[in-house]
C-alpha cells in the first residue's frame, strides 16, 4: 500500500513536469497550427542554459528559470520571425519538415558546443526530502512540480485575461477579422512561438534538476509532449495538466507492475486509444 | 448635431474619380461620393454592382486611382492598417466573429489597438446599454449566439474601435425580417450617438429606411444619389429595386 502511494506520488510529480514540457508545444500547435518537432530540442537547450547559469554563475536553477525563459524567448521570437513566418500558412507537411530540420541542426550544434556528456543540475537542496509516514517527497521534484503548476495556470490566465492573450486566441480563430482590427500577425506569431520556446526552456531547466540532459534527449521529449497534447486536447492549457498527470502516473504504475521498459508502450498505447475514442482530448468536446 | 444641409459642412469622407479593378479588369469607374459627419449613408445596388469592391478600395485592400480623403487626410498612400488606424473601420460581410471567444472578448478585440484603457472600459459599458441583448450574453461564446445577435456583436465590435467612419457590409444578409427589425433599431440608436455610418446593402428598402441619404450603384458606377425620400420616390429605383 505504501509502495503504491509512493509510486502514485512519484507519478504525479513527474506528471507536473510533463505538463509544463508540453505546454509550449500545445500553445504553438493550437495557435499557429505548427507541430513543432524541435520542441524537445528547445527543452534540451533550456536545460543547458540553466546548467551553465548554475555551474559558471552560481545561479540557483529554480531562481534562474526566469532568466532561462527570457533567453529562450528571444531564440523563439527570432526563429519564428526569421524562418517559420515564411511558411506559417503552408501545408502542415512543410512546417513538419522545417521544424524537423531545426531539431537536427540544434541537436548537432549542441553536441559540438556542449559535448555528448550527460549533465545534471545538482543544487545543494537536491538530496533533501520530506517524509510523510512511509511516503517520501523529494524537495527538488516537489519544487519542479509546484513551478510547473504555477506556469500552466499562469499560462491559462494569460490567454484568458490579458490583451495579448486575447489577441493570440483571436488570431488562432479568425485571422481575417484579427487583421481587420489591427493585429499584426507576423509579430503575434513570433510572440506566440517565443512564449512556447520560453516555456520549453523553463521546462528544460526543471528537467535538468530531476534528470540528466545531453544533446539527444530532444526527440523523445517531443514525442512525449505530442502525446500529452493529444491526450489533454489543445483547447485549454488545463488539459495539458490533465494529460501530463495522467501520463506521469500511468508510466510510474506501468514501471511498477509491468516493467520500466514498457512505460513508453503504455503511454503511446493510451495515445492511440484516445485518438480513437476521444479525438478532441480527454477534456475536449466530444466529437 | 445632425447636419441636414450637407453643403455647409466639410465632408468626413470625400471620394472623387475613383476607379479600380482586378488584374486590369476595370470594376469601379469614376466613383464620387461624400459622407458628412454624423450621417448614415446607404450604398445600395444588386449583387455584383461593385459595392464590396468599393469598400475594399476605401479600406485600402485594393489599389485604386482617384482621390480619397478621410477627415482631410489622404488615404491613397495608406496601407489597410493605416486606414484602420485613421478611423476607417469595417464590419465585414458574414460577421467574422471570434466564435470560440466570449461576447465581451470579441468587443475588446475591436479595441485592440487602443491604448486608452479607461475610455475602452467606458465604451464597453456604452455598448452594453446600446445592445442590451449583448449585455445579457456577455459571457456566452459568440458562436452560440443567434444570427441577429451575432450581427449586433459584430457591429458593437466595430464601434469599440472608436471609428471615424463605420462601414457595415451586408448587415441583413441571411437574417429573418424580424431580426432585421431589431438591427434597424440598433442602427437608429447608433445614429443618435453621432457615429457616421456607411451602410452597404442589397436590401434597398431597409437601407433607405434608416439612412439620411443614399447612393445607388450599378455595374461599377454610381447611377443615382439623393436623400432617402428622393430615392424611394424615384420611379427608376422603385421599378428596379423595390419591385413596385
Amino acid at each position: 500500500m505504501d509502495l503504491l502511494a509512493q509510486v502514485l506520488i512519484n507519478g504525479m510529480l513527474l506528471g507536473g513536469l510533463y505538463a509544463v514540457m508540453a505546454l509550449g508545444l500545445a500553445l504553438v500547435w493550437g495557435v499557429l497550427n505548427i507541430v513543432n518537432l524541435a520542441h524537445g530540442a528547445f527543452i534540451m537547450l533550456g536545460g543547458y542554459v540553466s546548467w551553465y547559469l548554475y555551474t559558471y554563475a552560481g545561479i540557483d536553477p529554480f531562481l534562474g528559470l526566469p532568466l532561462t525563459a527570457v533567453v529562450m524567448f528571444a531564440v523563439g521570437y527570432g526563429v519564428q520571425r526569421g524562418l517559420l513566418n515564411l511558411i506559417v500558412r503552408a501545408p502542415m507537411f512543410n512546417t513538419l519538415l522545417v521544424t524537423f530540420g531545426i531539431d537536427v541542426v540544434i541537436t548537432y550544434l549542441a553536441q559540438l558546443a556542449f559535448s555528448a556528456d550527460f549533465r545534471t543540475i545538482n543544487p545543494s537542496s537536491a538530496g533533501n526530502s520530506i517524509a510523510f509516514g512511509a511516503v517520501v517527497l523529494p524537495v527538488s521534484r516537489l519544487f519542479a512540480f509546484g513551478i510547473a503548476i504555477v506556469l500552466t495556470v499562469g499560462m491559462w490566465l494569460f490567454l484568458l485575461r490579458t490583451r495579448l492573450g486575447r489577441a493570440i486566441r483571436a488570431t488562432a480563430q479568425n485571422l481575417v477579422a484579427a487583421r481587420l482590427y489591427g493585429v499584426d500577425p507576423r509579430h503575434l506569431y513570433a510572440m506566440t512561438f517565443g512564449i512556447g520556446v520560453a516555456l520549453a526552456g523553463a521546462a528544460g531547466g526543471l528537467y535538468g534538476t530531476v534528470s540528466q540532459i545531453n544533446p539527444y534527449i530532444g526527440a523523445a521529449l517531443t514525442a512525449k509532449c505530442f502525446a500529452i497534447s493529444i491526450i489533454g486536447g489543445l483547447d485549454n492549457p488545463l488539459g495539458v495538466i490533465v494529460g501530463g498527470l495522467f501520463l506521469g502516473v500511468l508510466e510510474s504504475l506501468t514501471a511498477l507492475y509491468i516493467g520500466s521498459t514498457f512505460s513508453d508502450v503504455a503511454s503511446f498505447g493510451v495515445l492511440v486509444l484516445v485518438l480513437i475514442v476521444r479525438p478532441n482530448g480527454l477534456l475536449g468536446k466530444a466529437a | 448635431m445632425k447636419l441636414d444641409s450637407a453643403a455647409k459642412a466639410v465632408p468626413l469622407l470625400d471620394v472623387r474619380g475613383v476607379s479600380a479593378g482586378y488584374g486590369g479588369m476595370p470594376v469601379l469607374q469614376d466613383i464620387a461620393l461624400k459622407i458628412y459627419p454624423a450621417e448614415v449613408v446607404a450604398l445600395v445596388g444588386s449583387n455584383g454592382a461593385g459595392k464590396t469592391t468599393l469598400l475594399r478600395a476605401l479600406s485600402r485592400v485594393l489599389p485604386c486611382h482617384g482621390s480619397l480623403f478621410l477627415n482631410s487626410r489622404d488615404l491613397l498612400p495608406m496601407t489597410s492598417d493605416g486606414a484602420f488606424r485613421a478611423g476607417l473601420v469595417q464590419v465585414p460581410e458574414g460577421r467574422q466573429l471570434f466564435d470560440r471567444m466570449s461576447v465581451r472578448d470579441n468587443l475588446l478585440m475591436g479595441a485592440f489597438v487602443r491604448a486608452d484603457k479607461s475610455a475602452v472600459r467606458r465604451d464597453l459599458d456604452r455598448m452594453y446599454s446600446l445592445f442590451p441583448r449583448l449585455a445579457e450574453r456577455r459571457r456566452q461564446l459568440a458562436g452560440s449566439l443567434s444570427g441577429g445577435e451575432q450581427q449586433m456583436c459584430a457591429m458593437a465590435r466595430g464601434l469599440m474601435a472608436a471609428p471615424t467612419l463605420l462601414m457595415i457590409d451586408e448587415m441583413s444578409l441571411g437574417l429573418a425580417p424580424v431580426v432585421v427589425e431589431l438591427l434597424i433599431d440598433a442602427l437608429v440608436a447608433i445614429r443618435t450617438e453621432g457615429v457616421t455610418v456607411l451602410l452597404v446593402e442589397q436590401d434597398v428598402n431597409l437601407a433607405l429606411s434608416v439612412a439620411n441619404r443614399g447612393y445607388v450603384m450599378e455595374t461599377g458606377r454610381i447611377v443615382r444619389s439623393g436623400s432617402d425620400k428622393q430615392l424611394i420616390d424615384d420611379p427608376e429605383v422603385r421599378r428596379a429595386y423595390l419591385g413596385l
